[in-house]
């Protein structure tokens, strides 16, 4: 018989290293001579959009167009350390660093206009001028932003170990099969605190990537280890989803710009599969009255638990 | 050591292979044509997907002898004068990619599947692409290119 249930999951998630480790990041922008303006930081692009993204800020601080913005990232020996791709930490720690670059970068351009010719509306500054008439000079601005995070005080759980937290929650259905134990995602919903959306389709890109992460932890991957062993080493038995596993996902995008960050953005990309997994088992749960406590949630487990549940009420 | 002929990207080639090579290797290896990734190496993830007489094929799972006298097509065949086609181009438009690596093969996949199939249902899209393995999309932003890709092809 296939029996429905509907469950929810809602998660908040510190962003950065956190617990006081040291979170860093670095970025310079240079002048061209053509007037464009160049970006150097250490930032990782991993097709989660931080070229994008960190591009787009830096055209907002300065107020010119995104073309105008060479990126350059990624080549540690040209470029600052910007820390790493990870704990969700790039959108908003090398954002508010590539801001501060921007900001001290058009505070010295409006330095040498003020003085050639006493210009210091940054409007109507025009940087193609600017590059030309002060070709000897190196134009840049550099930023450097350190995270906010203290360690927490083993005796008291006293501290603070991140800065911002990001708040998500997920509502799913499911279809579980009772005969051979097959759960199904039929429907999902996100609604994830952005803090300020940079850039709305990217956001979306991640939400569906990770809630196609976080059904794939709870349902089908198991690297089944036995004797420290890897068993299931190869996508032929280590499962993840193909398109057919993964429903629509209907995506809320909730701003509450955060006051330190960059326009007020916070990163999203690990917030978005952590919630996927309990809202499932709790839907589970409404299906078929059993708590699945262990992962990924396999057929076999399913029915072992009904069959247990089953033995119970006898 | 075997000669063959085929076609690739509408040009012909004549090329020598060795008998144990993969497809593949040779466009690859031999042909410089690596915008055909190579995943799994197993004929699971679906990253080497190539299209051969119309039909979506793991270059992984076929060796080169097997495409003597066939038509490929790779990614690089797409393009027109410059211009992407419309499948890559929706690609672009909907943000359906990230790393990357799963693009070529989803975009041959999807062209196979519109090539046969002008206007498919998501259903169709879905399982059009269920042999290419995603991990960073979700798929979903794939499937609402496809969608899109059917529409700027009838325009076209």
């Amino acid at each position: 018989m296939k029996k429905r249930g509907k469950g929810i999951g809602s998660i908040f998630y510190g962003t950065g290293y956190g617990n006081g480790f040291p979170d860093v990041s670095r970025s310079v922008a240079v002048l061209r001579k053509d007037g464009k303006v160049k970006i150097y930081t250490g930032a990782t692009e991993v097709g989660q959009g931080s070229k994008t993204v960190l591009s787009q800020i830096a055209a907002e601080t300065l107020g010119i167009s995104i073309e105008d913005v060479i990126f350059i990232c990624e080549d540690t020996s040209i470029t600052p350390d910007a820390g790493t791709a990870a704990a969700s930490r790039q959108t908003y720690n090398t954002g508010n660093a590539i801001k501060k670059s921007c900001e001290e970068l058009k505070r010295k351009i409006i330095d040498v206009t003020v003085k050639a010719s006493g210009a210091d509306a940054w409007e109507e500054i025009n940087l193609r001028d600017v590059a030309l008439n002060h070709k000897g000079q190196i134009l840049k601005g550099e930023g450097e932003f350190i995270a906010e995070t203290t360690e927490m005080k083993d005796e008291t759980g006293q501290g603070n170990p991140y800065w911002p937290y990001t708040f998500n929650v997920y509502g799913v259905e499911v279809e579980v099969d009772t005969t051979n134990g097959v759960v199904e995602v039929i429907k999902a919903v996100c609604a994830q605190d952005v803090g300020r959306a940079i850039n709305p389709k990217l956001i979306e890109g991640q939400m569906d990537g990770g809630f196609a992460m976080g059904l794939s932890y709870a349902l089908f991957e198991d690297l089944n280890i036995k004797n420290g062993e890897i068993k299931h080493n190869k996508l032929t038995n280590y499962l993840i989803p193909t398109a057919m596993d993964v429903p629509d996902l209907e995506k809320i995008i909730v701003e509450d710009p955060e006051a330190t960050g960059p326009y007020g953005a916070k990163g999203i990309g690990e917030p978005v599969m952590i919630g996927v997994a309990p809202a499932i088992l709790n839907a589970i749960y409404d299906a078929i009255g059993v708590r699945i406590t262990e992962l990924p949630a396999t057929p076999n487990k399913i029915l072992l638990a009904l069959k247990k549940k089953r033995e119970v009420a006898l | 050591m075997k000669e063959i002929k085929l076609k690739v990207n509408h040009k012909d080639y004549h090329v020598a292979i060795e008998e144990d090579m993969r497809l593949l290797d040779l466009l690859r290896n031999r042909l410089n044509l690596t915008g055909t990734k190579e995943g799994c190496g197993e004929g699971e993830c679906g990253a080497c997907t190539v299209i051969m007489d119309g039909i979506t094929v793991n270059s992984c799972m076929v060796m080169a002898f097997q495409a003597e006298n066939r038509e490929i097509f790779t990614i690089e065949g797409l393009e027109k004068g410059g211009r992407l086609d419309p499948i890559q181009q929706a690609f672009l438009d909907e943000g359906a990619v990230q790393c990357g690596f799963c693009t070529p093969g989803m975009v041959l996949s999807a062209k196979a599947l519109l090539d046969k199939n002008p206007k498919p249902t998501r259903e169709e899209i879905r399982e059009g692409i269920s042999g290419n393995l995603c991990r960073c999309t979700g798929y979903n932003k794939i499937v609402d290119a496809i969608e899109k890709a059917s529409e700027y092809r009838k325009e076209e």
